[in-house]
């Protein structure tokens, strides 16, 4: 409850006296504290406060934010994502608010690591709710891995699901929630958890996260491409630092945007080189698979250009050209 | 009107050919240079990307035929269909990373005005990166991406060709300050064709020989210079020991061009192999396209050939070998290869069997060189 941070819930606290006189002491208060949120702050933004909370009190176990763990804003970075079911869905009206915490922590005394697992904690119409089948196939139907994440299992444990992940850094923690309401509440409605609009809904969060923090969240593909990044940009600096072309090397300095005045030295470049392969690994691997291009010519030239579809075999084949490749 | 078509085709055909400059070093590093800056550019634009590197296809689907018209030399070229090395293609990634390592090598060596050989540029950058090059195969290759690339020669690039070719026989060779080196006087070795090309270029050649004659293998070579044969047939001896390297193709195509009068005939086993070694030296490569086509000479095709069988006992023909129908199927589909190769091929295939030169020492030991005489004289080369 304190998660979903609903406005305008109060809490009375009734304490029974069994003593003669029969006394109530009745208390009313805001369970909510001064929040940077407005009273017409959306649900999901008030998901994500709850959350952020949440997390930032080691789940609810301190009262206060733990200065030591979070001491600066980027250790915890949070991101939501809100799938809606069109009028002519077979359940209009739906709505899945999911929301992601990744909180990256060095060794620290009161944090006791989880390890591998993430509790998704799950909300339905304002309440807590079990784990639905349908959250579940969402959750194991996700490619986790064009976000660098492998699932092992999720498993419902009656008031969360349970995932478990291969091999996650020992730094990184995950946290995630998951709310289904039907936009007439509290009219009545009754419906069925949506996979789909779950499934949206948490990669809607999970591409929120990657959009908005370079190098988080990277498909297995880009870090395996990244490791790569430094041999590139030795060979790439190699050939700069070895040229006697005055106006070559100015040229390049220019293009990484290093200074002209002093003579630079090979590691200087090389690790302006990486960082700009790196970068552009990272922000491409953001891009959704249909809009990503193929990467320009090295030379253009004139003559309409053919690529071989045939091509597909780069290292070891020798197509069938055997008699005329023989090693000159 | 069919012919016609095909006649004026063929003087159009230079419009699609592809080839490799032969370039002093600094414009191979001017070439380099390029590469980087544009790589750089593209680095920084405001929609950045790593570029692909687009190198001329080295397949048959991208080889061409040029028919001489004038001349009876053919040649296979490559033409302008491209494919990509990309960093970013999963399992390709460290084939894009070879070539500029390859490239970084190469500009090392320019700027020090050294020449490697593909041996040593094999083991310095398995020194340098191990985790990339692990073949010499390999280190090939990569060669030939980096000449694919930059549209310039190997020998530009800085590396040498092997020193594999072998000369002996009737022809004076002088390099510029040196004495002549009389090859019939050079024993069964020969004179060792240099991996230089500027060298082999600069050699003064002077001959009395009628014929020169291509010889697949050393050992037969070595036989033939032992026993003086091109003196009994004024000739020059030539062998690759083996495969044809671009240096003894080189120096055989400059010889061609300073004694045009000279047939050049071709003595190779009887098997697949031996054809394709033929083809080679006659068409040039497809592997090495953008270069070879330059040094394809009018070779002609002596021995072994099929009617050359009845001279060898049936025990010293042998079956083929997989490789030979890996082989032949390669050179079936090969639009250069003439009719009357073709049959010699068919019946090679229909009966399953190859032979080699030395199965005429069935006869004698001298009767190679009889041999030989014999079919020169006779014209019988086709």
């Amino acid at each position: 409850m304190l998660i979903l941070k609903i406005p305008s819930v109060a809490a009375e606290l009734v304490i029974e006296r069994g003593d003669a006189s029969g006394l109530r002491c009745e208390n009313v208060f805001l369970p909510n504290e001064c929040s940077p949120l407005n009273f017409s702050s959306s649900n999901v933004e008030r998901l994500k406060s709850g959350l952020e909370e949440y997390v930032l009190k080691h789940r609810n176990s301190l009262n206060n934010k733990c200065d030591s763990c979070f001491c600066s804003r980027e250790k915890l970075k949070i991101s939501s994502g809100v799938a809606s079911s069109m009028e002519s869905h077979r359940s209009p009206g739906l709505i899945v608010e999911a929301v992601i915490a990744i909180s990256e922590l060095s060794e620290s005394l009161c944090f006791r690591s989880s390890g591998n697992k993430t509790e998704v904690l799950h909300f339905k119409d304002f309440s807590p709710s079990s784990v639905s089948i349908a959250s579940l196939n969402a959750l194991t139907s996700i490619d986790w891995r064009s976000y660098g994440l492998t699932l092992v299992s999720a498993v419902d444990q009656v008031d969360h699901a349970l995932i478990e992940w291969e091999s996650l850094p020992p730094y990184l923690h995950i946290d995630m929630v998951i709310h289904c309401y039907h936009k007439q509440y509290p009219g009545k409605y009754k419906y069925q958890p949506d996979r789909h609009l779950i499934k949206k809904g948490v990669k809607l969060a999970l591409d929120d996260l990657k959009e908005k923090h370079t190098g988080l969240l990277l498909s297995a593909h880009a870090v395996k491409i990244c490791s790569y990044a430094p041999d590139l940009a030795s060979s790439i600096a190699g050939i700069i630092l070895s040229s006697n072309d005055l106006k070559f090397r100015s040229k390049c300095s220019t293009l990484l945007e290093l200074s002209q005045s002093q003579a630079i030295g090979k590691q200087t470049v090389e690790d302006r080189i990486k960082e700009k392969i790196i970068s552009v690994i990272e922000t491409n691997d953001r891009k959704p698979e249909k809009i990503k291009e193929a990467a320009p010519f090295l030379f253009e030239d004139d003559r309409p250009q053919d690529l071989d579809p045939a091509d597909l075999y780069l290292e070891e084949h020798a197509g069938g050209d055997n008699v005329f490749s023989f090693p000159d | 009107m069919d012919d016609l078509s095909k006649s004026s085709m063929k003087f159009f055909s230079d419009q699609q050919l592809c080839f490799a400059d032969i370039l002093l070093p600094h414009e191979v590093q001017a070439r380099i240079q390029v590469a980087v800056l544009n790589f750089l550019k593209i680095l920084s634009f405001p929609d950045p990307a790593i570029s692909d590197l687009p190198l001329i296809n080295r397949k048959s689907s991208n080889s061409r035929v040029s028919e001489g018209i004038l001349t009876d030399v053919s040649w296979i070229f490559l033409s302008h269909s491209f494919c990509s090395r990309s960093l970013m293609k999963a399992n390709a990634t460290k084939a894009f990373i070879r070539v500029w390592k390859v490239m970084e090598m190469c500009f090392e060596f320019l700027t020090q005005e050294k020449r490697v050989t593909q041996r040593e540029l094999f083991y310095k950058l398995l020194c340098d990166s191990p985790h990339y090059f692990s073949s010499q195969l390999q280190v090939n290759r990569t060669i030939q991406d980096v000449v694919a690339l930059l549209r310039c020669s190997r020998y530009s690039l800085g590396i040498m060709a092997s020193s594999k070719g072998l000369v002996a026989g009737r022809i004076l060779l002088q390099e510029p300050n040196q004495e002549a080196v009389d090859c019939s006087a050079c024993g069964s070795s020969g004179y060792a064709i240099s991996g230089d090309l500027n060298l082999l270029e600069s050699l003064i050649m002077k001959t009395d020989a009628r014929y020169i004659v291509v010889v697949e293998k050393h050992a037969i070579f070595q036989r033939l210079a032992e026993d003086h044969v091109f003196n009994q047939i004024p000739s020059i001896l030539l062998t690759a020991k083996g495969y044809p390297d671009i240096a003894t193709r080189f120096l055989l195509h400059r010889m061609s061009r300073a004694f045009p009068d000279l047939p050049i005939l071709a003595l190779v086993d009887w098997n697949p192999a031996g054809l394709a070694i033929l083809s080679t030296y006659k068409f040039g490569s497809i592997g090495m396209g953008l270069e070879a086509y330059r040094y394809a000479c009018n070779v002609k095709w002596l021995g072994l050939r099929g009617d050359d069988l009845q001279l060898i006992p049936q025990q010293s023909l042998a079956p083929l070998k997989p490789r030979d129908l890996q082989i032949a199927r390669s050179l079936i589909s090969s639009t250069t290869l003439q009719d009357n190769y073709r049959q010699e091929l068919a019946v090679m295939m229909q009966s399953g069997q190859r032979a080699e030169i030395e199965a005429l020492y069935f006869n004698g030991y001298d009767y190679l060189g009889k041999y030989l005489a014999k079919k020169i004289v006779q014209a019988n080369y086709i």
